[in-house]
């Protein structure tokens, strides 16, 4: 239980794809002009994340990885090592994902549908959620692990979005030099933001 | 007063359109402002309520910190003699204080100044009084022992980067006297815990150390229940503020005092003060109950006493550019201020101090937490009107 907590606040706060790895940064830039938007593609990361991570998990544990076949009982498929094909794997599964996410909500509810609009497809082509996929390969999580980091990694990305978001409105009504308008204060915000989360630089649970 | 009048008078063709000098305008006003109230009116319907303007809000502020920066120059002098052991009298403590606070001051109010006149001539605005509190700010919140060219450094990141960029006074994003302990603070992270003179252990010390007394050990109340140890400070000497720490964070008594003058003039915020107070002392309850450590099972007012805590409560949390605009968020805010501070001193080893990174992470959400209060007022609101 505290290894996840650990995880959770690690992936949420220290390890946080936008201060941290600078991953998922165009949507990041792009979509923080209004709070409302930012809400529904930051709850939309974390949807992608808390599913497709578990789910590569899956595909690298138990296809990919030296050895994963070995359940299949047949001797060629146990020695085989397919994790060369990972990076097309896990991308399709992360884009296949999206599209059914996509249908079903379209099916079931139009509202959100609409609200989200082109956040949802563009979610696929998202570096945070690739990335996600990658760390979670290289550090040694058991599935709960994974789905720990994924969603944490997610709420990151959330809390992070939102924030901007809400500077950027309030930002309006500043005197902000020429120059600078628009991106240029937007990455001198960011920077500024990742004072405020270096808090978490060293945090550990006993 | 009326030479001082006619010296105005006669200078303003000068400064004004068309005059020789009609680039520096508003250096021109910026002096005439600060030594005549403002003949100035509003152009359109009146909404005047009140005679307080910007100069004489961060005044009142500058008067809050003076106890606070009294004390400070004496206890820097007073800690100063009990490590070498000699020099009694108070009147040698209060000039050992001078001598090294007052250059701190100097160069962030000169650097800080200058670069806010610059900036002014330049973008034709007139000239932000808010760096009067900013730059007193500064000094307070750095150890007496900081190299000059470091407290410069620091000060110019804060109003350039922390402020000017922004568009100046009431649009920045941090609190612009942290911004500049931060940047020092990663920069340069071994002089600001005071560890730069010796092999290890901090030393709030001036000077030549071999002429410290036997068993004279310079770390915080802060470093040492971090290290295991129990704090050898009494709870008085805390409330008092006769401790080692960053020049104006020491005394609760004389933060408190400023507290009194902020809430009385109305200019600090009564609720971002208390529930930053409430916040820190739940979190340190709630570690008391778990327990394990010294650290967690120091008393929870221990956490209101130390360091700076009530430093940053009163005169840091409070900033009203900063912190949440809303009633309900300024409570959520220093709720939130309170309990982050206790947690980041007890479970980040990094720091051993939480209030300065947690007002900075606050800040940052500031913005949001109102957007949050200002849409559910608005929910309320609606479903009340459409009755």
């Amino acid at each position: 239980m505290q290894d996840l907590i650990n995880i959770g606040v690690k992936s949420i706060f220290i390890d946080n794809m936008i201060f941290a790895y600078f991953l998922g940064m165009c949507s990041y830039l792009a979509v923080s002009k209004k709070v409302s938007t930012a809400i529904g593609l930051g709850a939309a990361v974390i949807f992608v994340l808390g599913i497709t991570i578990p789910l590569n998990w899956l595909v690298y544990n138990y296809f990919l990885k030296p050895g994963a076949m070995t359940w299949t009982g047949i001797e060629e498929l146990a020695t085989a090592d397919l994790s060369f094909i990972g990076l097309i794997i896990y991308i399709s599964v992360i884009a296949s994902f999206v599209q059914l996410t996509e249908m079903v909500v379209e099916k079931l509810s139009p509202a959100l549908y609409a609200a989200l609009g082109i956040f949802l497809p563009l979610i696929a082509v998202n570096c945070s959620i690739l990335g996600g996929a990658l760390f979670m390969i290289g550090r040694p999580y058991n599935l709960a692990e994974a789905t720990t980091f994924g969603l944490g990694s997610g709420i990151g990305w959330f809390l992070a979005v939102v924030a901007l978001a809400a500077i950027r409105e309030k930002l309006k009504y500043s005197h902000v030099p020429a120059p600078l308008r628009g991106l240029g204060i937007t990455f001198i915000i960011v920077g500024l933001m990742s004072f405020g989360f270096l808090s978490f630089m060293g945090f550990s649970i006993n | 007063m009326k030479f001082l009048r006619d010296a105005f008078d006669k200078a303003r063709p000068n400064f004004s359109e068309g005059g020789k000098f009609a680039f520096l305008h508003s250096v021109f006003d910026g002096f005439e402002t600060f030594m005549f109230v403002p003949g100035h009116a509003t152009h359109s319907k009146v909404h005047v309520r009140d005679g307080i303007d910007m100069k004489r809000t961060m005044i009142t502020v500058v008067v809050a910190m003076l106890p606070v920066l009294l004390f400070g120059i004496w206890n820097v002098g007073y800690q100063h003699f009990l490590a070498t052991g000699e020099g009694e009298s108070m009147m040698e403590q209060v000039i050992t204080g001078l001598i090294q606070v007052l250059p701190i001051i100097v160069v962030s109010y000169g650097v800080g100044l200058g670069i806010e006149f610059y900036f002014a001539q330049r973008r034709g605005h007139p000239i932000n009084e808010g760096f009067l509190v900013s730059g007193l700010l500064i000094p307070l919140i750095l150890p007496p022992t900081i190299p000059l060219w470091m407290v410069a450094l620091g000060t110019a990141f804060a109003v350039i980067i922390g402020k000017e960029v922004f568009g100046g006074s009431g649009m920045n994003l941090l609190n612009p006297a942290l911004t500049a302990r931060v940047f020092l603070f990663f920069a340069y992270p071994a002089y600001m815990s005071g560890e730069f003179l010796s092999n290890g252990d901090a030393v709030w010390f001036l000077g030549n150390r071999e002429a410290l007394v036997d068993g004279f050990t310079g770390a915080t109340s802060l470093s040492q229940i971090a290290a295991g140890v129990d704090i050898q400070y009494s709870v008085w000497d805390m409330f008092m503020g006769f401790e080692k720490g960053s020049i104006g964070e020491t005394s609760v008594l004389a933060t408190l005092i400023g507290a009194f003058i902020l809430i009385i003039s109305g200019i600090g915020s009564w609720k971002i003060m208390s529930s930053v107070f409430v916040g820190g002392f739940l979190m340190g309850t709630v570690f008391n109950m778990i327990g394990g450590t010294p650290f967690l099972e120091m008393p929870a007012y221990y956490h209101l006493l130390i360091g700076g805590f009530a430093f940053g409560a009163v005169y840091m949390a409070t900033d009203p550019v900063s912190a949440a605009q809303t009633e309900t968020g300024k409570i959520i805010y220093g709720l939130l201020i309170g309990v982050m501070t206790v947690l980041i001193r007890v479970a980040n080893p990094a720091y051993p101090e939480g209030m300065m990174m947690a007002i900075l992470l606050m800040n940052v959400f500031a913005p949001t937490i109102d957007y949050f209060v200002v849409e559910s007022n608005k929910k309320r609101r609606l479903k009340r009107a459409t009755v």
